[in-house]
């Protein structure tokens, strides 16, 4: 048993910040990125004897930063400082940045990838490298891992409850979720890092597992571009950042090895591709999802407290297939005060009027199922002049019918539950006060910037496929088409959405795949 | 810049804000706070827009315009070089009296505007055709509730009692969750 403290002291670990020269590191396998992607595959290939080192633009934290404090926390585990937004800023961008990646910030939610999603892609994108059948043995294995296990009603904060018993009330299919959480004492304060390390993020599972087996950890540095030459990945020419993470020392790391393995995640690990200028069929980028994703806000007699006890704890899928119309599932979002404070609608005494009933709010949201419709491509990825990404979404007319009919159901299951209004995070606001009131809902504006719209669930843009010309990678391995050393593994391999939250999706295929790659 | 290329591209999409440039001002802006320290992005003209707009989008007496744009500017300094620079533009614009005049029909620098006529100019960028007038009123909303709710001086107006006590409670242990250490947990009898 090896405590945490002891693997962070470990000679393996790196702190980029402090390197008082240019790094020059070699190993058979380079894995960029330490979230769900990168922290399986480099635990994996460890554990067979690889030579790994894994590489992580973020910082290395623990329990002594997760003080529940969104001032302190944000910075340290959030892209852009949680700033990171759209082109247009219509859509707010909610993305990890640390060893652990995103799980680190993540709510806990585990649902399987739905085997009709894996069925569709190998019907719609030519992913025939595995089916379901061979993910199941990956994500029991993770599952055990985690302890990922469903969560019992009575566990259930007043804001879920309210969401549960709306959707019951109103008859809309809800089941509990299930958590990647052990003895968690229900802080609610996941998405600023577990103070307790209940949850079993990559930062105290995976990422440990491939230090205690070898691998090594790099932190604080960015890479910048892949080297390439003759088809192949020479190196990985990195930025070392400093120990705030928003600087740079001057100093630089290049990384050689056998075998590259991109798992930075939907943004990050395209816009590696792009300032690298290995875009050969133009696709980098392109069908990025998000989930895009609306709230609204109850307002009850009873206390709710949507800031305490498991964030996410009920989930609803009753309208995740609708035909022709864009699917929707129904959660709820915890209601720390900042992230609280920048979801409502308004400013000045209007907006103060809603903070100061926000503990007897509830916060629920709908999030659009995106990629599964021709008109519902998704969005691109591109890259600034400094290198930063940038991420441009227009919301086509068809997620917009999805959020005004996702808003109404949402309405109704608050009212359902008791609610005395209800408010949209429309700007400036509109609130139900009944029922009968839901037709001012519908008649509120549907247009970029008029109303808050978020992505907790980055997707897609380096998607597998086997046809070249129509995928980055392909499907049995997740090799890049024109790179033989390249490989892509992290949630951006998807070709559409999934429907569910998708960290166990990420775990599962880099699981299978890390799987395939150990045995050659 | 013709203006179907200026909304196409966005706020932080790198859109040069070419109206929000210095010296078409009629009126100087006025000083609204002084900085304690030096500032990392903002200059001298953008603290004092800010500390503004601060004071109306937060209104609430306890909130120092000041404090708060010193907490925006530390914000700031992590956002990518383009919006950094973005920001600056939407500051210049916002404040600024050619661009009020052609837009709003107004003269007055915001900073020179008193409380409710800075409202209707809020009001005006929220509720505005142009998305990247609208995207610049969310900006500064943003970035001003996020330094004043960050703030555990303001949790007592809106009933948050903070973070729980957990001291003691920490799972110190890479392997929590295995069946392995579930067992030995289950051996020496923890709950």
């Amino acid at each position: 048993m090896t405590k945490l403290s002891v693997v962070r002291a470990s000679a393996g670990v790196i702190d980029g910040s402090a390197a008082s020269a240019d790094l020059d590191l070699s190993a058979e396998v380079c894995v960029i990125g330490s979230g769900a992607g990168g922290a399986v595959v480099a635990s994996v290939l460890a554990a067979a004897g690889v030579s790994v080192i894994l590489v992580e633009e973020g910082g290395y934290f623990s329990t002594a930063d997760f003080d529940m404090h969104e001032a302190h926390t944000v910075p340290k585990l959030y892209q852009e400082s949680m700033q990171r937004a759209t082109a247009d800023l219509a859509i707010s961008v909610l993305q990890g940045r640390a060893v652990g990646g995103t799980t680190v910030v993540n709510w806990t939610t585990s649902f399987r990838t739905p085997e009709d999603v894996v069925a569709h892609w190998a019907t719609k994108h030519a992913v025939g490298g595995f089916h379901h059948a061979d993910l199941v043995p990956h994500y029991e294995a993770i599952e055990a891992r985690l302890s990922v296990h469903q969560v019992d009603e009575s566990a259930m904060n007043r804001n879920n409850k309210k969401l549960y018993e709306g959707c019951k009330s109103k008859g809309f299919a809800v089941a509990p979720t299930r958590r990647n959480v052990y003895q968690c004492m229900q802080t609610g304060y996941c998405g600023t890092g577990c103070p307790i390390n209940a949850k079993r993020s990559m930062l105290v599972t995976l990422v440990p597992d491939a230090i205690d087996a070898g691998a090594r950890l790099l932190f604080r540095c960015r890479v910048d571009r892949l080297e390439s030459s003759a088809g192949e990945i020479t190196s990985a020419q990195c930025t070392l950042l400093d120990a705030s993470g928003y600087g740079v020392t001057g100093k630089r790391a290049t990384i050689k090895a056998r075998r590259f393995i991109l798992s930075g995640g939907a943004i990050n690990s395209p816009a590696v591709l792009l300032r690298s200028g290995l875009n050969d069929n133009g696709l980098v980028g392109t069908r990025t999802f998000l989930h895009p994703t609306i709230g609204v806000t109850g307002l009850y007699d009873e206390p709710i407290e949507a800031f305490y006890g498991a964030p996410q704890t009920a989930a609803s899928h009753a309208f995740a297939h609708r035909g022709d119309d864009v699917g929707f599932f129904m959660e709820a979002a915890p209601g720390y005060p900042v992230l609280s404070a920048t979801a409502m609608p308004g400013f000045g005494a209007s907006h103060r009027r809603l903070m100061e009933t926000s503990s007897r709010r509830t916060v629920h949201i709908a999030l659009a199922i995106d990629g599964f419709h021709d008109d519902v491509p998704g969005g691109t990825v591109k890259v600034r002049p400094s290198g930063a990404p940038l991420l441009e979404y227009p919301i086509p007319p068809r997620l917009w019918e999805a959020f005004r009919t996702a808003q109404r159901r949402l309405a109704e299951i608050n009212f359902a539950s008791g609610a005395k209004e209800v408010t949209t995070l429309h700007d400036p606001p509109v609130t139900a006060t009944s029922d009968k009131d839901l037709d001012r809902l519908d008649a509120a504006p549907w247009e970029p910037c008029r109303v808050g719209v978020f992505t907790a669930h980055q997707m897609g843009g380096c998607r597998m496929g086997d046809d070249p010309k129509s995928a980055i990678v392909r499907s049995e391995d997740l090799r890049h088409h024109v790179l033989k050393n390249l490989h892509v593994i992290d949630g951006s391999v998807f070709p559409t959405s999934l429907g569910v939250n998708p960290q166990e999706s990420i775990y599962g295929l880099a699981r299978l795949m890390a799987t395939r790659l150990a045995g050659r | 810049m013709n203006r179907r290329s200026f909304l196409q591209r966005g706020l932080f999409g790198g859109a040069v804000l070419l109206l929000g440039g210095g010296g078409l001002s009629l009126y100087p802006t006025r000083r609204v706070a002084s900085p304690t320290r030096p500032l990392r992005v903002l200059d001298d003209r953008g603290f004092q827009v800010i500390a503004a707009v601060a004071a109306r989008v937060i209104s609430s007496p306890d909130a120092d315009p000041g404090v708060l744009a010193e907490r925006i500017d530390e914000s700031l300094s992590r956002l990518p070089a383009e919006s950094q620079h973005d920001l600056a533009g939407l500051v210049g614009l916002f404040e600024n009296a050619l661009p009020g005049l052609l837009l709003d029909g107004r003269v007055t620098p915001f900073t020179r505007l008193d409380a409710a006529a800075q409202d209707r100019a809020l009001e005006s960028w929220r509720d505005s055709r142009l998305v990247v007038r609208r995207s610049g009123y969310h900006a500064l909303r943003r970035l001003c509730f996020v330094a004043y709710y960050g703030d555990e001086s303001a949790w007592p107006g809106i009933h948050y009692k903070g973070p729980p006590d957990v001291k003691g409670f920490s799972h110190d242990d890479s392997k929590a969750g295995t069946p392995g250490w579930i067992a030995a947990q289950d051996q020496a009898g923890a709950p």
